[in-house]
């Protein structure tokens, strides 16, 4: 198992009594909180702060501090563990799950936190149909038994409902009726470590929550401060302005291993970056078409230029690291057997095919560079479309492209990798990629509950979709995090969470 | 310019979503934002509120656009007139003394100094600076914006690099339009009858050159202030300062059509004002226009 490289986490808590080892540069941070305040940089605003809106990671980087969900992902494999509900069971027909919820937690406005907030919070997602209604798919009711208990109806077996109401601060629990009552964009009131006091156009700040449920924040509180520019990020926590930071050029990763003015910690991601071809478009209907361009790609020298050393490459979506994780790896760069393969498909050379990326992930730009330049021996010309997001998002969801590259990230179960990307008329099947085997295995995993017999039918599902190219996999991208040596209790997670809980300051 | 920004390519509600969603879920927020209703009535009923004050909310933070604007203003005034200030004390002095002994030493270093200016690009300027002051010396802060009455010494040792980077751009361009008007104001009719009147050189340089030359500079500059209040957006996003650049940029990329809107009305009424400015001061500079 590739573990977590915490570099000499455990020997600086000893040396954690020299604040800044650069030289004696410290600088005034002057809008800090106080001494007591963590100040972390990130690399955007958040754009709103209602939990069950937001679709932004620079949201969900704070509010993964001030909410709290069902049940929550454990830092070592993000299996659920109780948060707000202590414990949880299936009946014998899997058909219905009662949550028990914690006792004596209050939300930041002092109410008590009950079932009727969980039923609440659930139904307005459900009922408003908000972004992430699709996760209560299979749900046919949401209700109390009690001021203790919840219970979730579901109209199939959903081993992942767990996953579903508890992978991220989407799903998080808002008192009864706060929708109504509070302007959600701007305010929270959470159940969570930190309380939302305030935000800018400069920064976001968090205070300590002391009615806290679970172990009491040692820190006062946290900054959030927006430094877009990596460079600026970089030196910000080099002369101690901030204390932690996700924003690190990706080209100074190496370099800062040797380096002991910051801890840099790096981790195998949940996250992973694909190519896909447009099965209603010729040439890219031809198995054979696909399957060459599959085999000419060589995706160290593509993982390599787009994320430097930090990502690995891998040929499924599930890294290495998952209990899911499939060991299928048929694809060998080969420009000989992909030429071939060309030849045997009968389509004639050049094959024209543009390649659409988005500047709002650049590494996307440089990979399909590579890209271009690795299809061009095979008779491929690649011409690389690169659009902003927003014209990005029309035409995948139009249909009109090629071929396309983009990542899917925050997954936590298998069938955040793989369902609704693959099955037939799927939500995210933008390639329409079509298998009535596939469509088989994904409906039977999605509500089998044994784990070892849903891993193998993911698996063979896996298989199928490797071997037609429906996703062309390329890497699993690393998390990339530091902070100022000394600072102790934090963990850097596959999921990108960013909890600052139990943070303690150098 | 309503239909511009709504004709460009893209969809706030997908964006909104991201990429995983299902179409109810589409459908509901479409219809939550009135974006499913004839662009007509969209404009009829913004254009409405727009003339009472109102310039809607945005899509993508939920704020009213009046009160985002109103957040972002202090920073982006503080700017644009701390930018002018460095570019006009570099550009004074540096064109008049080029013009006034043209091939010289002093004006062969200053073309090539605002050639530089003009031509290096600002974000690197930025990083270098960003890496030299905040990094090695460790003098400045990397970026931030504190408001000058919270904080008066952080608020200026924030403002000096984006100030220094946006101000050596324009100076560089002001450069040359002081050195070729002076230049020109120095060949002039009355100039020459001025000196053949032996008036001494240096009133004759007061009195009858820099005041002729004053006009173009009150042009140029205001052009500049007007490109530097409507947002330097490599600039804001390099240094973290929250001006309207990067409000601008935003919306542009969340296509937040409200906010959009909102920040191209003002960016129009700037220009509108720095030009009534700008003519009112060419008359106090030259009584003829009065005429």
């Amino acid at each position: 198992m590739r573990s977590t490289r915490l570099l000499a986490l455990a020997s600086v808590s000893a040396l954690g009594l020299t604040a800044c080892s650069g030289g004696g540069n410290s600088v005034d941070t002057g809008g800090g909180g106080g001494d007591n305040v963590l100040v972390a940089a990130v690399s955007a605003q958040p754009d709103q702060f209602d939990p069950h809106v937001t679709n932004a990671y620079a949201s969900f980087q704070v509010l993964e501090n001030v909410y709290d969900t069902l049940v929550v992902p454990n830092g070592e494999d993000l299996t659920m563990e109780p948060s707000l509900a202590t414990e949880w069971e299936v009946s014998d027909d899997d058909l219905e799950w009662r949550f028990t919820l914690r006792d004596g937690v209050t939300f930041h406005d002092g109410s008590e936190f009950d079932s009727a907030d969980v039923v609440y919070s659930y139904n307005r997602i459900i009922d408003d149909e908000l972004s992430n209604a699709y996760r209560f798919q299979t749900v046919e009711s949401v209700e109390a038994d009690g001021p203790q208990t919840v219970v979730i109806r579901v109209t199939q077996p959903t081993p992942n409902l767990p996953a579903l109401i508890g992978s991220f601060k989407g799903m998080a629990i808002i008192p009864e009726g706060a929708a109504e009552d509070l302007d959600l964009t701007t305010e929270a009131v959470g159940t969570g470590p930190f309380r939302l006091e305030s935000s800018d156009a400069s920064a976001t700040e968090l205070t300590k929550n002391d009615d806290y449920w679970g172990d009491e924040p040692s820190i006062d509180g946290v900054e959030f401060r927006y430094i877009t520019e990596p460079a600026a990020a970089l030196t910000a926590l080099q002369n101690g302005e901030v204390q932690w930071t996700d924003n690190i050029p990706p080209q100074q990763v190496d370099s800062l291993e040797g380096d002991d003015s910051v801890e840099l910690a790096t981790t195998p991601s949940v996250d992973y970056w694909y190519m896909s071809m447009n099965f209603a478009k010729p040439p890219f209907e031809n198995p054979q078409v696909r399957k060459a361009i599959a085999t000419a790609i060589d995706r160290e020298a593509v993982t390599q230029a787009a994320r430097f050393d930090a990502a690995q490459p891998n040929q499924t979506a599930i890294p290495e690291d998952s209990f899911f994780h499939s060991d299928y790896a048929p694809y060998e760069a080969d420009v000989d057997a992909a030429k071939q393969l060309i030849a045997d498909s009968g389509v004639p050379t050049p094959i024209r095919m543009g390649l659409m990326v988005t500047d709002e992930y650049p590494e996307t730009v440089t990979a399909a560079q590579v890209i271009a330049s690795q299809l061009e021996p095979i008779g491929v010309e690649v011409e690389v479309q690169t659009t902003d997001f927003a014209t990005w998002l029309d035409r995948q969801g139009k249909g009109d492209f090629d071929a396309f590259m983009l990542g899917w990230l925050g997954n936590v179960d298998p069938f955040d990798f793989y369902h609704a990307q693959h099955i037939t008329g799927g939500d995210s099947n933008y390639q329409k990629y079509s298998n009535p085997q596939v469509d088989q295995l994904l409906t039977d995993a999605a509500t089998e509950t044994d784990q070892d017999a849903r891993k193998d039918l993911y698996d063979q599902a896996a298989r199928l979709i490797v071997d037609d190219v429906s996703y062309l996999y390329l890497y699993n991208p690393d998390v990339v995090q530091a902070w100022a040596p000394g600072l102790s209790g934090y963990e850097i997670r596959a999921d990108k969470a960013i909890n600052f809980e139990g943070v303690e300051l150098p | 310019m309503f239909a511009l920004v709504h004709l460009v390519p893209g969809d706030p509600v997908r964006l909104a979503l991201g990429t995983r969603f299902s179409q109810d879920t589409y459908d509901a927020l479409r219809e939550r934002s009135g974006l499913d209703r004839p662009l007509v009535e969209q404009f009829f009923s913004w254009f409405a509120r727009a003339l009472g004050g109102d310039l809607g909310v945005s899509f993508r933070s939920g704020d009213t656009v009046t009160s985002l604007i109103a957040e972002r203003l202090p920073a982006t005034l503080t700017l644009a007139f701390a930018s002018i200030l460095v570019a006009l004390v570099i550009a004074i002095p540096l064109g008049t003394l080029s013009a006034l002994r043209p091939r010289s030493i002093v004006d062969r270093i200053a073309t090539v100094l605002s050639q530089i200016g003009i031509s290096v690009p600002d974000f690197w300027m930025a990083i270098v600076l960003i890496l030299v002051f905040a990094g090695t010396l460790g003098w400045l802060p990397t970026g931030g914006y504190v408001p000058l009455g919270e904080d008066p010494g952080g608020w200026l040792a924030r403002l000096v690099m984006p100030a220094v980077v946006t101000g050596v751009v324009s100076g560089s361009v002001i450069t040359r339009f002081v050195r070729s008007s002076v230049l020109e104001a120095l060949g002039a009719d009355h100039v020459r009858t001025a000196q053949a009147k032996g008036l001494p050189a240096r009133q004759v340089f007061t009195w009858h050159v820099l005041r002729n030359a004053l006009l173009p500079l009150v042009t140029v500059t205001g052009v500049q202030l007007a490109y530097l209040l409507s947002g330097v957006v490599v600039v804001e996003i390099v240094f973290s300062w929250p001006g309207l650049g990067q409000l601008a940029l935003q919306s542009v990329e969340a296509r937040d059509y409200p906010v959009l809107q909102g920040a191209i009305l003002l960016f129009a009424l700037v220009f509108l004002v720095i030009n009534l400015v700008v003519d009112l001061l060419y008359t106090a500079i030259d009584p003829r226009i009065r005429r």
